[in-house]
């Protein structure tokens, strides 16, 4: 059987930013969840966009269910489920409308919508608010409701373009299971988020963008036991400081910022804890928290690229 | 047939119209306070036309322009396209519902105008036809700006440049008895039929017969909504 989406040298660049999405391939099959990390401007959001038709690549093709990404776009459509980063409704129609009516335009007869909808809504936890208007919603709910939009019929490929920016913990945990329960019954999913947590639960494998290009694909497992014997301290400072010193600390291997915290990559030998936080005092740092964690994708991935997945103006966690 | 929950473009369109019932009255009433105070009063009967006329071009073209851009801004529309169905039917829809409620938004006004100037019921009903009509096409014009731009205020300006010399093609006010190429241009604009029909509801004799009024801007508006239409998939496509 064929994978259910195949993309070959996908390239797409912006003229107005130079920016896109250069030589990407990659393969999902059938009951695999895809994710793909990077920064913002990596390239996620244009590969994703190239996948569900919106944008046509400058070089490059790409197959989903066998069918020709950009030959025969109307029939690629249909194979799809879409969430994009930022869900909008039509705010005076009620959240069922909504949702009908893109189940709808997906084909789905009155009956079938009706009963796929009445589900997801109860799973969701939207069945109260089915009947308000969409422009009463929180971000959250919105999302919650692009999700039941991305879902309802049945589609083979699901896109998720940070799918769980703004679900609450326990929304979250029902978006999981669902994905889950989703790629069990056969359904392939790529998952564009930089939330590290949820890739490494959800994804069977995960692609990392940098600057455009696809710079590694592996298991979550595989791509974290490249770090092995390495740890990541991360400490909050009051004020941030000059972190020299600590790159001078012998097994430092990295030091970055993300949000308020200095991510510091080391490798695990006795004493490196102290002598990082001793220098960092040397710097001046006031410490707030300090955490000594095993490595995850985020690690990885400031290895290979040695910049950090989220800006530095994004909270971490 | 079932409208809400809406399981298409145009019945989509037709629950938000009637779902916004302070924002419905103001639309029944707004060509009202324009059209009936001009039909009640002594003004040349061109000038009441015109009126009426330039009404329905407005109606037609900002609405459907400005929603248009909005929803693209929204990036609504965009999603929407996402879907396997046809951009063109998506796009045909826009056009016709639009159409089709700009020209109910118009009907009290104009019944009111028809009340106070009585005319011969084919003259009515060629005028309420010729009204739609530029309403149509009025709205072509509209899908057809939002081609190429996403901003409302840039729809203003580009419809205002568009529609002056199409207004003072069909005689609304200049131009009134054109001869030569003038003339057959004029033959080629829907808007310049509706003007006849109204100025012999108002009183004036007019050029055009019924049938005429009836059959050629129908054709007119046919091949200029199909034109509007293959543009579907750039209008539904993601501005960058």
């Amino acid at each position: 059987m064929p994978p259910v989406l195949e993309v070959e040298n996908v390239t797409k660049v912006y003229k107005s930013s130079g920016r896109g999405v250069e030589g990407a391939s990659l393969q999902v099959e059938r009951g695999e969840v895809f994710g793909l990390m990077g920064p913002n401007g990596s390239g996620k959001s244009t590969l994703l966009g190239v996948v569900s038709t919106r944008i046509k690549p400058d070089e490059g093709s790409f197959r989903v269910c066998g069918l020709d990404g950009v030959r025969e776009r109307r029939k690629v459509r249909a194979k799809l489920g879409l969430m994009v980063d930022r869900p909008t409704h039509y705010g005076d129609l009620t959240a069922w409308a909504n949702a009908y009516l893109f189940a709808s335009f997906y084909g789905m007869d009155e009956k079938k919508a009706e009963r796929a909808l009445a589900e997801l809504f109860e799973y969701f936890d939207l069945a109260e608010y089915r009947d308000d208007k969409a422009k009463t919603f929180s971000y959250g709910m919105g999302k919650k409701l692009a999700l039941i939009e991305a879902m309802a019929h049945d589609p083979e490929l699901l896109l998720l373009d940070e799918p769980s920016v703004g679900l609450d913990y326990t929304s979250q945990l029902a978006y999981q299971r669902k994905i889950r329960d989703l790629a069990s019954s056969g359904t392939a999913i790529v998952l564009a988020s930089n939330q590290v947590d949820e890739v490494e639960t959800l994804c069977d494998r995960v692609a990392f963008l940098h600057r455009g290009r696809i710079v590694t694909t592996g298991t979550p497992d595989e791509l974290i036991s490249t770090l092995e014997g390495l740890q990541r301290v991360v400490a909050r400072l009051r004020v941030p400081v000059e972190y020299d010193p600590v790159l001078e600390v012998e097994g430092v291997r990295q030091v970055v910022t993300e949000g308020r915290d200095l991510v510091i990559h080391c490798e695990e030998r006795s004493g490196i804890v102290a002598d990082v936080v001793a220098a960092l005092v040397r710097a001046g740092g006031d410490i707030v928290t300090l955490s000594v964690r095993r490595p995850n994708l985020e690690d990885v991935y400031v290895k290979l690229t040695g910049e950090a997945l989220r800006d530095e103006d994004q909270p971490a966690g | 047939m079932k409208i809400n929950p809406p399981d298409s473009y145009w019945k989509k369109d037709v629950v938000l119209f009637f779902s916004r019932r302070f924002a419905l009255a103001l639309k029944f009433l707004y060509p009202i306070a324009l059209i009936v105070p001009v039909a009640a009063s002594g003004i040349p009967p061109q000038y009441g036309a015109a009126v009426v006329g330039i009404v329905a071009l407005m109606a037609g073209t900002f609405g459907a322009g400005e929603s248009l851009t909005t929803d693209i801004n929204d990036g609504i529309l965009v999603r929407l396209a996402m879907t396997p169905r046809s951009p063109y039917r998506i796009t045909f829809e826009i056009l016709a519902v639009n159409a089709v409620l700009d020209f109910l938004q118009l009907l009290p006004a104009l019944i009111i105008t028809y009340i106070l100037h009585p005319a011969p019921a084919i003259w009515l009903a060629a005028t309420t036809f010729a009204v739609f009509l530029t309403l149509f096409a009025a709205n072509c014009i509209g899908i057809f700006i939002a081609n190429f731009t996403t901003s409302p205020a840039d729809v203003l300006l580009y419809a205002t440049a568009i529609l002056f010399p199409l207004i003072y093609l069909s005689g609304f006010f200049r131009n009134r008895h054109p001869t030569g190429a003038l003339a057959t241009i004029r033959d080629f604009i829907p808007f310049s039929y509706m003007n006849d029909a109204l100025g012999v509801v108002f009183g004036l004799r007019g050029t055009f017969t019924p049938a005429e009024i009836f059959v050629y801007p129908a054709i007119i508006c046919a091949l200029v909504a199909a034109a509007v239409c293959l543009t579907g998939p750039k209008l539904l496509s993601p501005r960058t």
